[in-house]
């Protein structure tokens, strides 16, 4: 690990201003829009408060927003050219993804602490085993989606396509059960999605699996789901990797 | 302060550069029925210590497959690349080699001193980045964007990059592509101050005047291949020859040519309608005889193309090797080489 690498790392993102919106701001603000200034925030879910579940759906989206963005902005990085001019120092291929998943983590807490203060301020109630929980399950699930972005910048190789894959983070959120309480045959289908079952799963120790619309999902069902698109993204962006190593 | 290189060499008793058979292929694109491409097909070469060595040879010659296996940034399919002894990436890790590649490679949103303290800290020791960026002539910009400087600029600041670890041996991978002329003299001039502290030097180009400018042997790649090697007078001896042309008043071409083809060092005369193209080493003697004797007009003369010196040196007449082939090729060389 390297401190002056991963410090300069870190200063071009506090640079991108638009990225940093997107990744830090809209969650919270979102947060307060949906959550903080609805009637129905002090009813009660599981182990807390409507505020609190909509907290931590917008923390989630904050977070995949940001590795999403992360993961496939290393991609495009190195496929210009510049993991050539890495290849030419010492640094180590496992040191750069170390330095980067700590930058992915460090990026993604962002979101997940300003939205999770400002629910405290506002009214999110919850036990503190639950919020505790949850900002970890926030953080760590959030890792999957850095995958997602190694895949898309692999494949497309354009920093366009990596802020699309950001993007699209916006459609999975909503099909993920994030932004507005699905039921019906929207909701068994969105069982199936990307970040249906790392939100489910930041949600469960304030829910204990129930939805909004009083049904509950077992344990497994976000477990499996996580997993299950893990070993998609990461066998996908194996072998887009391994691809474009032929190609050279 | 220096060491000299050759002692350095002496001590380890190994060459800058060895290359023993060296074999590059890659697969066919898909769906295509092409066959695998040889890339670098058997390449031997030793560089001592201190030599500045130029790697000539058109697009597509091989030239920076070869020295991306001289870095470790690609793998040979057979044979062995080594630098001062040693694999090249143990080479790379220990300081000892470093590169100047070419375009691309930099993150836009850093400063030229975040770039060169960036890189810095991935070796264990470096040159002080500030006498890195003074040595690359980026004194003046370190506080700039790299997204804001020019090519040439960026060009230094690879440069600067690759004085980091004070290595021995210095690759530059076409090293003035894409600049303008001012900015190539520039670059040149900044590699010449450097030179004076017996690094040993590899650089590809195109460019035979760079080649001939900066280096003391040149390697003329083809096809995967060397054509040619050795000292820089010596390739410049066997690749020289013009081509004159002239058109020739009517019916007197078959006459003309039978006329040529008899004078000492022309090597090769052609028809083409009236005018005839005359390849030879005493371009004078070629042109006098065309103008006071043939009653040849409109002459020109034109210094042999990149292609033609392959030609010469190869004795084929395939007009661009396998593998080399770019249209608009031979008339952008030519042009290269008489600027």
């Amino acid at each position: 690990m390297n401190a002056t690498f991963t410090l300069l790392e870190m200063r071009r993102i506090t640079r991108d201003w638009a990225g940093m919106f997107f990744t830090a701001v809209l969650p919270a603000f979102f947060y307060l829009i949906f959550g903080a200034t609805v009637d129905a925030k002090d009813a009660s879910i599981g182990n807390g408060n409507v505020a609190m579940y909509v907290m931590i759906s917008m923390a989630a989206y904050g977070a995949v927003t940001a590795t999403t963005s992360i993961g496939g902005n290393a991609a495009v990085e190195r496929q210009q050219g510049w993991g050539r001019q890495l290849g030419l120092t010492p640094l180590a291929d496992s040191s750069y993804i170390a330095m980067k998943a700590l930058i992915a983590m460090t990026v993604a807490a962002v979101p997940i602490l300003l939205t999770f203060t400002l629910g405290a301020i506002t009214g999110a109630r919850g036990s503190m085993r639950a919020w505790a929980l949850s900002a970890v399950l926030c953080l760590v699930g959030s890792a999957v989606f850095a995958v997602y972005g190694l895949l898309v910048g692999t494949a497309f190789r354009s920093e366009a396509a990596v802020g699309a894959a950001s993007g699209t983070m916006v459609i999975f959120a909503f099909l993920g059960n994030l932004f507005i309480p699905l039921s019906g045959t929207l909701l068994a289908f969105a069982k199936f999605t990307p970040l249906y079952g790392y939100a489910a799963l930041a949600r469960y120790p304030l829910t204990e699996g129930y939805l909004p619309d009083g049904s509950q999902d077992p344990l497994w069902l976000p477990i499996v789901n996580v997993l299950a698109w893990l070993a998609i993204f990461g066998t996908a962006a194996v072998l887009l990797v391994r691809r474009g190593r032929e190609r050279q | 302060m220096t060491t000299s290189p050759i002692s350095v060499a002496g001590a380890s008793g190994a060459s800058a550069v060895e290359l023993r058979g060296l074999v590059k292929t890659f697969a066919p694109a898909r769906r295509s029925h092409d066959t695998e491409v040889r890339a670098v097909d058997g390449i031997d070469l030793r560089i001592e210590a201190g030599e500045i060595v130029a790697f000539l040879g058109p697009n597509g010659a091989g030239k920076t497959t070869t020295l991306d296996m001289v870095l470790g940034l690609t793998e040979p399919t057979s044979g062995t690349a080594e630098v001062f002894g040693r694999r090249p990436r143990e080479a790379v890790i220990g300081g000892h080699v470093s590169a100047v590649l070419q375009t691309g490679g930099l993150l836009r949103d850093l400063t030229v001193r975040e770039t060169v303290r960036m890189v810095a800290s991935t070796y264990a020791v470096t040159t002080p980045v500030d006498e890195v960026i003074e040595r690359a002539g980026l004194a003046a910009l370190a506080d700039r964007r790299v997204s804001k400087c020019s090519g040439g600029e960026q060009q230094r600041l690879r440069f600067a990059l690759a004085l980091l670890p004070d290595p021995r041996l210095l690759v530059l991978d076409e090293p003035t592509a894409g600049m303008d002329v001012t900015a190539r003299r520039d670059f040149w001039d900044t590699m010449r101050a450097d030179a004076g502290t017996g690094r040993t030097v590899v650089f590809a180009t195109h460019y035979l005047e760079e080649a001939d400018a900066f280096a003391d042997r040149i390697v003329l790649v083809a096809g995967g291949r060397i054509v040619a090697d050795g000292t820089t007078a010596e390739i410049r001896a066997r690749a020289s020859g013009r081509t004159v042309s002239a058109t020739m008043p009517a019916g007197s071409v078959a006459t003309s040519v039978a006329r040529l083809r008899g004078v000492d060092g022309v090597r090769d005369v052609e028809e083409r309608g009236s005018r005839v193209v005359v390849t030879a080493t005493d371009s004078d003697a070629v042109a006098r005889l065309l103008l006071l004797e043939l009653g040849g007009t409109d002459l020109e003369i034109v210094t042999a193309g990149l292609e033609q010196a392959f030609m010469t040196l190869t004795g084929d007449d395939r007009p661009v090797p396998p593998g080399t082939a770019h249209t608009g090729g031979t008339h952008r060389t030519e042009s290269e080489l008489v600027r």
